[in-house]
């Protein structure tokens, strides 16, 4: 039995999920990204993003110049709610 | 560095010694904890990959919290840590059926959608196969919020690397204020992970820094550019130095430095997830911070100079290092299940490919770290795909400005280039902004 190659560890997505997405037309960055889920973990596509960019580009035939990142939201780190939640300091610090 | 235990962690009920203020995921590797978590679809068994909070690989149930980062949480005397999202246990998990079953994978978009009973029932099993933790255990009395802070300086530098440093120390001057944040527990990003600097050498850097009187802020994590709050604001979430949820920081200055660094990537070959195969930084940050081997017989991936530092030092601590070019010779898959016990390489032969199989107990993966361009792209700065440079590689002029005014970047996040080379950027770009702040009518 032929193992998987994982392409986003976060949400377990393999290679052949994306020969499978481009085969259905899905072959840009965030198109992949909505059918297959990669990038969508706690990672957030940290570790997965270029390497899954570059293959969809080489397998759909398009140069890797043209590739693009999907787009950067916040946060780009987990953090609890009660970070945000906090209340705020009325006093003003230096660095 | 020999290593000492010096306290003991509760492992699912047992106890695992560890050195108080080492990583937790080190503490359970060394003590021979080889599975951490379990993968969210496949239920794949896994360990820590790049140990510098990226990842996701460790997620972990740690002190009655759920999907806490053993890689970034520090061991302490008595702290408990349980694996999440296993059946019955992380060990063995017979949710892991799902990957036998499925071994060119589960397509959610057609599986079972009909009949109607038929998908009721798969989404109950998927509900079970699926989700990351359960809700942490209740606290006896409300907890109380820790108060935000809001921090007016010259200059911000988010990353305290070489380059986050280096241009710290080149735009400090007396009466501006310059701050670095970083979300290790320890200033010296690359540095830290680096056989050829290390600890030592980043220690260096940062009490130079300090004289200069640049405030370093560990712990200190930049999650977001918010542009419409304040008049833009750049979030930081600190983490107090006894533990404890972090609190807000909220940050204005007249300038901004993204010294990010780079992400550690895994190589794409056949069950390049298992449990061992490691980001070849976090082999080196174990080997010289933490006084752990990966393993006695490493396979190191990878033809940069990076690669060569950690064969030397591997093979100095007594390894058999087994260095794979990843160019002239690949790696095609990996063997082994809840650990890996051996490559297959594949090379150019006269006649076709020739694939030879490699025994291992550990493998460290170095390839180009990816740039860490988020928070610099949240902050308008511009990118482009550079493949000599890892990825999304920042665009900047010769001063390390980008598009956006009051922008800066340097380092690795303008595609990767080394602990030495970054340090220079880092100067060249610090050098810059003391000048522009010299200016009148410039700067603050």
């Amino acid at each position: 039995m032929a193992g998987k190659v994982i392409v986003c560890r976060c949400e377990d997505v393999t290679q052949s999920d994306l020969d499978h997405a481009v085969a259905l037309g899905y072959s840009h960055l965030e198109e992949a990204k909505r059918y297959t889920g990669l990038g969508t973990g706690p990672c957030q596509g940290k570790e997965c993003m270029v390497a899954c960019a570059l293959y969809l580009a080489l397998a759909a035939g398009r140069p890797p110049s043209e590739v693009r990142p999907f787009t950067s939201r916040p946060p780009v780190a987990a953090i609890a709610l009660g970070t945000l939640a906090g209340p705020d300091d009325p006093g003003e610090g230096g660095g | 560095m020999p290593r000492t235990p010096d306290c003991a962690l509760e492992f699912e009920g047992e106890s695992v010694s560890a050195v108080a203020g080492e990583p937790v995921a080190v503490s359970l590797f060394a003590a021979g904890v080889k599975v951490l978590s379990r993968s969210i679809k496949y239920h794949r068994p896994r360990s820590f990959f790049c140990l510098a909070g990226h990842c996701g690989a460790c997620l972990m149930r740690i002190d009655g919290q759920p999907n806490i980062k053993a890689c970034r949480t520090l061991a302490s005397e008595g702290m408990k840590v349980e694996r999440q999202n296993a059946f019955p246990s992380g060990g063995l998990d017979v949710l892991a059926a799902a990957d036998f079953f499925f071994p060119k994978g589960m397509d959610h978009h057609t599986m079972f959608t009909a009949p109607r009973a038929v998908n009721t029932l798969m989404q109950k099993v998927v509900r079970q196969l699926g989700g990351l933790g359960r809700l942490p255990d209740p606290s006896p009395e409300p907890q109380e919020l820790p108060a935000g802070e809001r921090l007016r300086v010259d200059v911000a530098v988010v990353g305290a690397g070489p380059a986050g440093l280096a241009a710290a120390i080149a735009c400090a001057a007396p009466g501006r204020r310059v701050v670095v944040f970083d979300e290790g527990d320890r200033a010296g990003g690359s540095l830290l992970s680096h056989p050829a600097h290390g600890v030592a050498a980043a220690d260096r850097l940062a009490a130079e820094a300090r004289a200069a009187g640049v405030a370093i802020r560990c712990r200190a994590s930049a999650i977001a550019w918010y542009p419409e709050d304040e008049g833009g604001l750049l979030a930081v979430a600190e983490q107090p130095e006894g533990g404890g949820l972090p609190r807000l920081v909220r940050v204005t200055a007249a300038r901004y430095v993204y010294a990010t660094g780079g992400y550690d990537v895994n190589a794409l070959f056949e069950d390049n997830d298992r449990p061992g195969i490691f980001a070849a930084r976090a082999v080196g940050t174990m080997l010289i911070r933490h006084g752990v081997l990966a393993g006695a017989r490493p396979v190191v991936l990878g033809d940069g100079p990076y690669a060569a530092a950690l064969c030397e030092a591997l093979a100095a601590a007594g390894c058999k290092v087994m260095p794979i070019d990843g160019v002239r010779e690949r790696v095609v898959a990996a063997r082994g299940r809840a650990w890996v016990s051996g490559v297959d390489v594949q090379s150019d032969g006269k006649t076709g490919p020739v694939t030879r199989k490699i025994a291992c107990d550990a493998v460290a993966v170095a390839t180009l770290p990816a740039p860490a361009s988020e928070l610099a792209r949240q902050h308008g700065a511009e990118v482009a795909f550079r493949p000599e440079g890892g990825g999304f590689a920042v665009l900047t002029d010769g001063n390390g400005a980008t598009r956006t005014p009051g922008v800066h970047a340097c380092g690795d996040v303008c595609g990767f280039r080394g602990v030495l080379a970054a340090r220079l950027h880092g100067s060249e770009v610090g050098r810059a902004i003391a000048r522009a702040f010299a200016r009148p009518g410039e700067g603050a």
